[in-house]
């Protein structure tokens, strides 16, 4: 028997020979996983759960009244210089030196934004005045879930956008800026939001790629910060959120390994064939 | 009747699948041809089909073949939406009007070919399906399409595939036993594809390609092969026949590398023109990445064509090594067997077209087709369909947990559809219908009896007919 259509063979057109399926392969493209490197992926999420933990805490006491803006301009403002100075410093200036960006486009870009926030801070405290203070929080809680959701964890799926989820974060943080008592407070939460959505993941980047060590440090440590703070508002709610990280951290990357051995995912001649070259460089 | 007639008496056989002509394709001539060839054979067919535009209502085709263009929704790609119920009553007449024996559905796609045997196991025909496409395992879609696959197969009498690929690609989606998966290949009619080496330059090297310009036929891979090569040898030309999303890649590319007079794009050919455009050819390409059977190929060969095509899906089981030259599906790999065909062809070690022709037409014929099928039909006949307790039981057990009772319910509704609609219109007051084909066949008698002396080319110019057919109706 020969597995050809162009002859006729002595054998019913239901035949099934010995060879059937012999092409059939399995589970070609599955990934073997460690535990420790699944552990130490994870802790991206870990530091993303932890940085809308202490963005809204952070509301929380500005909010309360525990919190004055210029103490928190001012703790924010050093420690967006001492990350910056760290963010030149892990990889040796390399990265700076690659992109071709001048300290000083750094410098104008933060002056533009600074008071062009500030000129519109008192628009943003009363943009949302009309709205229902109900809607605010829901609309925040959902815009920073879906923040969570879009996130750029560096998995490499269509779901992830990273415009979309800091452009997310920086809508509940304009949402949760107008509840607050003063034009000057709601400058300071925009602010802090950008510090820590879209530079503070910059650092925690370059900080993974350069010094994996230092970045399990320092996660462990925000982690904690975070818990710290959480305790002090809600001790039921840093429980919850403790349990939570462990889950994450720990338990999810052994369900995942545990999973993987049960993948079953079948290939064949019958598979689309996909085009590995890059084409583009013919137009 | 026919000479010796059908061994295992005749059958009255109902082809449904949403795709028949005017809609053109695959699954259309297949569905046509083949049924043309059961006509021959003394079977009763008649085909069930969607209406298309005001093409609705019962039409006859070429030789008495029935076809019925039933008013139901398109919804999406020429399939029809499905309720699994709301077709019923009109099946449901069909079938008993026509005392249809044997359902056969076509396409895994079509959504009436599934309803279709949804409703003859509730009335306990006896069910065939033929499925003529691929589908991967890995995504979404295709594990949800597979799961409705298997629901549909599991408890259907047998299955057909056009190639050995397909049907282990078949068995794996629908967990069916392959002892009642048979493999049938699809044909092509030798007559329309003939050679005519007056019709091309021997001063220039032509590659032909005709098909759908889409990704999934690999135009990316043409896009890369035509500069590399246009740049290696100066006497070769392109002529691409076909239209799609891709076309405009194609376009660039011409446009990049100042190739207007090398490239010929031909845009959309019908499909009585594809005979002209391959033999002004002297390569045939085709680029496919994915591919059950591939006709085109044949149809290639057929006209004489060295082929040079890619090792995917049940490409490699159609024609013999000397006849093809396969190839990775990447640049280079086509590229290099581009090369090859054309270093045979400058030593001129490839053989004449007439010859290549000859070997090919014994290879596909709907005769032989049909006569396979017939016995498909045989053996079912002898089957007995499964009553509703063993169905249910079945499907519970086949389809998974969740799946499985849905469906069963589904049937169980399906039945009692069918009791009320029993009740409403007892099957003895529904008018039999005279029929046109088969032993009784009105048609048959009239106008093929006399004339069964000839062997008359069978559907050879069918097309033709068609078109002629539809003008007369209008």
């Amino acid at each position: 028997w020969q597995k050809v259509l162009y002859e006729r063979q002595p054998f019913p057109d239901n035949y099934v020979d010995q060879r059937f399926l012999e092409e059939l392969r399995k589970n070609v493209h599955a990934r073997r996983y460690r535990y420790r490197a699944v552990v130490f992926q994870s802790g991206a999420v870990v530091q993303q759960l932890c940085s809308v933990c202490v963005f809204v805490l952070t509301w929380w006491y500005m909010a309360a009244g525990a919190l004055s803006p210029q103490g928190l301009f001012a703790a924010a403002l050093a420690s967006s210089l001492l990350g910056y100075v760290l963010f030149d410093a892990v990889d040796g200036g390399a990265g700076r030196w690659a992109s071709g960006r001048t300290r000083w486009a750094d410098l104008k870009s933060t002056l533009v934004f600074a008071a062009f926030t500030y000129g519109f801070s008192p628009v943003l405290k009363t943009l949302t005045e009309s709205i229902s203070t109900d809607t605010i929080y829901a609309m925040s809680a959902l815009m920073l879930l879906g923040h969570l959701i879009f996130f750029d964890y560096g998995a490499n799926a269509a779901i992830v956008s990273s415009t979309l989820s800091l452009n997310m974060a920086i809508f509940a943080s304009v949402c949760l800026a107008s509840r607050l008592p003063r034009s000057l407070h709601a400058f300071v939460m925009v602010t802090f939001a950008m510090q820590i959505f879209a530079l503070w993941p910059m650092l925690q980047k370059k900080l993974k790629a350069q010094t994996p060590r230092c970045y399990v440090g320092v996660t462990v440590l925000f982690a904690l910060a975070a818990l710290a703070g959480l305790a002090t508002v809600s001790s039921v709610g840093a429980v919850l959120f403790a349990s939570l990280l462990l889950a994450i951290s720990c338990l999810c990357p052994y369900c995942l390994i545990r999973l993987q051995l049960l993948k079953d995912n079948i290939h064949g001649p019958w598979d689309e064939a996909e085009i590995k070259e890059d084409l583009s460089r013919f137009l | 009747m026919a000479a010796g007639g059908p061994a295992g008496g005749a059958h009255s056989v109902c082809m449904v699948s949403d795709f028949f002509y005017p809609n053109m394709g695959g699954v259309e001539s297949h569905v046509y041809q083949l049924s043309q060839c059961l006509i021959e054979r003394g079977h009763k067919v008649l085909v069930v089909t969607h209406a298309y535009g005001h093409r609705k209502g019962i039409r006859y085709l070429t030789n008495g073949l029935k076809v019925y263009y039933l008013p139901l929704k398109v919804m999406y790609n020429q399939s029809t939406a499905t309720t699994l119920f709301h077709s019923l009553p009109l099946l449901r007449y069909i079938f008993v009007r026509e005392r249809v024996t044997i359902v056969h559905a076509h396409s895994s796609f079509s959504a009436m070919a599934h309803d279709a045997l949804f409703h003859a196991k509730t009335m306990g025909l006896r069910t065939v399906f033929t499925d003529h496409s691929l589908f991967g395992f890995a995504d979404v879609s295709s594990v949800l399409t597979n799961k409705l696959l298997t629901v549909s197969l599991c408890d259907t009498n047998h299955i057909i595939c056009v190639s050995y690929t397909s049907k282990e690609n078949t068995v794996l989606r629908a967990a069916l036993d392959p002892r009642i998966v048979s493999v049938i290949p699809n044909a092509v009619d030798p007559t329309d594809f003939t050679p005519d080496p007056s019709r091309r330059d021997d001063g220039i090297i032509t590659i032909v390609v005709v098909s759908r310009l889409v990704y999934r036929k690999g135009i990316d891979l043409l896009s890369g092969i035509i500069p590399e090569l246009c740049q290696k040898y100066p006497e070769l030309h392109f002529l691409v026949g076909g239209e799609g999303p891709k076309r405009i890649v194609l376009e660039e590319v011409r446009e990049r590398y100042q190739l207007h007079d090398r490239v010929r794009l031909l845009g959309a050919l019908e499909h009585q023109d594809v005979r002209n455009v391959l033999v002004q050819g002297h390569i045939f390409l085709n680029t496919s990445l994915t591919e059950a059977f591939c006709m085109a190929i044949v149809e290639a060969a057929s006209c004489g064509l060295q082929v040079v095509s890619t090792r995917v899906g049940g490409i490699p089981e159609v024609l013999p090594e000397n006849l093809i030259i396969l190839c990775e599906p990447s640049v280079k790999s086509l590229c290099d067997g581009l090369e090859k065909a054309i270093a045979q062809l400058r030593s001129g070690t490839i053989p004449s077209p007439e010859t290549v022709h000859n070997k090919v037409k014994t290879f596909y014929t709907w005769r032989n087709v049909a006569e396979r099928t017939e016995k498909v039909y045989d053996r079912v006949a002898d089957e007995v369909v499964l009553p509703m307790d063993e169905r249910l039981g079945r499907l519970m057990s086949h389809c998974g947990p969740v799946t499985g009772y849905i469906f069963a319910l589904f049937a169980v509704l399906n039945f009692l559809f069918l009791a009320f609609l029993r009740w409403m219109t007892p099957d003895s007051i529904i008018d039999v219908a005279i029929d046109a084909t088969g032993p009784k066949g009105a048609w048959t008698k009239q106008y093929f009896w006399g004339k069964k002396g000839r062997v008359k080319e069978l559907p050879s110019s069918k097309n033709a007919q068609m078109k002629r057919k539809e003008h007369n109706s209008h």
